[in-house]
């Protein structure tokens, strides 16, 4: 699959989105998607996808089974889980057991007699992402899946992407939370002023406290040695924000909603 | 594809979006057939009914369209395998649920309503009447569903509006042109319907489907 010199904008005379892209996503390639809010991801995957044609450009090759799980899966529908699922697999034409599986796959067999409108963030977002997996997709979009997951899933999800791309599948992943980091041969598409920037996912700073965390902050000041890291072509500078713990998840999600980098330092 | 308008059905139906629109049809039918219509005169309140309900198709095709929520027709889409596929899908099912209140609306005056009942002649031609009746409702729903007007407040002034225009213009000379509704009630009325009847059906299949057309074109820019 391909976006050649790819351009989008949403009305004829409104501003381009995304200008002149080109970009290949081979058989069995990972990719995360990143760049700042609004800054045309969830457009870029609408175009992969094929929600909407492109403004100029073409998108030849794209697989025929698509899996799309939207970064808010929509509950406000009158059914429960699982009559939700039973209806997306006779669509899919695949057996409802599929639905069942992948249910306890994502541990989410529980949530199945409930109501859609009931279901917390997490558990809305575990039924879009098993719904998008019903039918072996040859091309998988996932448009922040990790956001609000519990660890068991959070966890599986990398698997599952491994298990397509090594299928064949294309996986195209927008994740603020850079869940893929550690994901082996994963591309990185930044988008940022209608463009697409296509690069390795950065290494795991070494600080980091999933992977090994660094000192005790001595000080609300930061030391000069921090203030200035080199990350990238441009310099980054690095501001301690200390909360309490409790809290420590929460701000630590918006900031990297924002597109900011992380790191925790207890 | 019919499982995806088993889908839309099922979620329209269990949203009770459809009691809106069949609450207003039987009003209407009752006024309609609030004294029997006399022998000889069924044709003439088939033809007005099919006019006149076209405001009530359209707003079953509004509700139902506006069911989704617009993440879910993104899913429904790539479940369906093609965007065209979920467009027609949503269609389909309106056109379902309209032919289901056109039934009611040509049966119920045969129970209550008629002194007598019609020729089978004249019980065709009033479904053809209705047929094209909920064609055009239908296309009128489609066009100001959530999908094409965003604001429920604007999506039922033009719902309105746009209904009140179309039996204006046909009621002026270019009104055989337009959706010639009051064309084909007067020509019911004055017993000439047969002499009308197929420029009447061209005219209105043709701005069904421009209508149908222009919505498929609005909904692939804005899904």
């Amino acid at each position: 699959m391909r976006l050649s010199t790819v351009s989008f904008r949403y009305s004829r005379r409104g501003p381009w989105i995304l200008k002149d892209v080109e970009l290949t996503l081979p058989s069995g390639s990972v990719v995360e998607v990143t760049g700042r809010n609004g800054a045309g991801k969830s457009t870029l995957l609408r175009l992969l996808a094929g929600f909407v044609p492109p403004s100029r450009g073409t998108i030849p090759d794209r697989p025929a089974v698509v899996g799309y799980a939207p970064d808010v899966f929509p509950v406000g529908q009158p059914f429960t889980a699982a009559d939700y699922l039973a209806h997306m697999c006779r669509i899919r034409g695949v057996p409802p057991a599929s639905a069942a599986d992948l249910a306890v796959r994502l541990n989410a067999t529980h949530l199945l007699g409930q109501p859609l409108g009931d279901l917390s963030k997490g558990s809305a977002q575990k039924i879009g992402i098993i719904q998008s997996l019903l039918a072996p997709p040859d091309l998988l979009i996932l448009d922040e899946p990790f956001a609000g997951l519990d660890e068991q899933t959070r966890a599986e999800l990398p698997v599952i992407i491994g298990e397509i791309a090594a299928r064949g599948g294309a996986v195209v992943v927008s994740d603020h939370q850079n869940q893929l980091r550690d994901f082996p041969g994963a591309e990185h598409w930044l988008v940022a002023d209608g463009r697409v920037t296509v690069g390795a996912l950065p290494a795991p700073a070494p600080s980091d406290a999933r992977t090994s965390p660094s000192p005790p902050i001595p000080s609300a000041e930061p030391s000069p040695s921090s203030r200035d890291v080199p990350q990238g072509p441009s310099p980054r500078v690095v501001i301690e924000v200390i909360v309490d713990a409790d809290e420590a998840d929460e701000v630590e999600q918006k900031l990297r909603a924002g597109g900011y980098l992380t790191r925790r330092s207890s | 594809m019919i499982h995806l308008v088993r889908f839309k059905l099922a979620a329209y139906g269990r949203s009770h979006r459809l009691l809106q629109p069949t609450i207003g049809l039987f009003v209407m039918l009752v006024i309609f057939y609030s004294t029997l219509t006399p022998p000889g005169k069924e044709l003439t309140a088939y033809a007005d009914s099919a006019g006149l309900l076209i405001l009530v198709f359209a707003w079953a095709a509004r509700g139902l369209l506006d069911t989704e929520p617009s993440t879910q027709r993104l899913i429904s889409m790539t479940a369906a395998g093609r965007p065209g596929r979920e467009i027609g899908a949503g269609l389909l099912a309106a056109l379902i649920v309209n032919l289901g209140l056109a039934a009611i609306a040509v049966g119920f005056p045969l129970l209550h309503g008629f002194a007598a009942m019609p020729a089978p002649a004249d019980l065709a031609r009033g479904v053809a009447l209705h047929l094209l009746g909920l064609g055009t409702g239908t296309a009128l729903g489609a066009l100001t569903s959530r999908p094409v007007l965003a604001s429920p407040a604007v999506s039922m002034l033009v719902l309105f509006g746009g209904y009140v225009a179309l039996l204006l213009i046909s009621l002026t000379p270019v009104g055989r042109l337009a959706v010639p509704i009051m064309p084909w009630m007067r020509a019911a009325n004055a017993g000439v319907l047969d002499t009308v009847l197929l420029p009447v059906s061209a005219a209105t299949l043709f701005w069904i489907a421009a209508s149908l057309l222009l919505y498929a074109r609005l909904r692939r820019l804005n899904p």
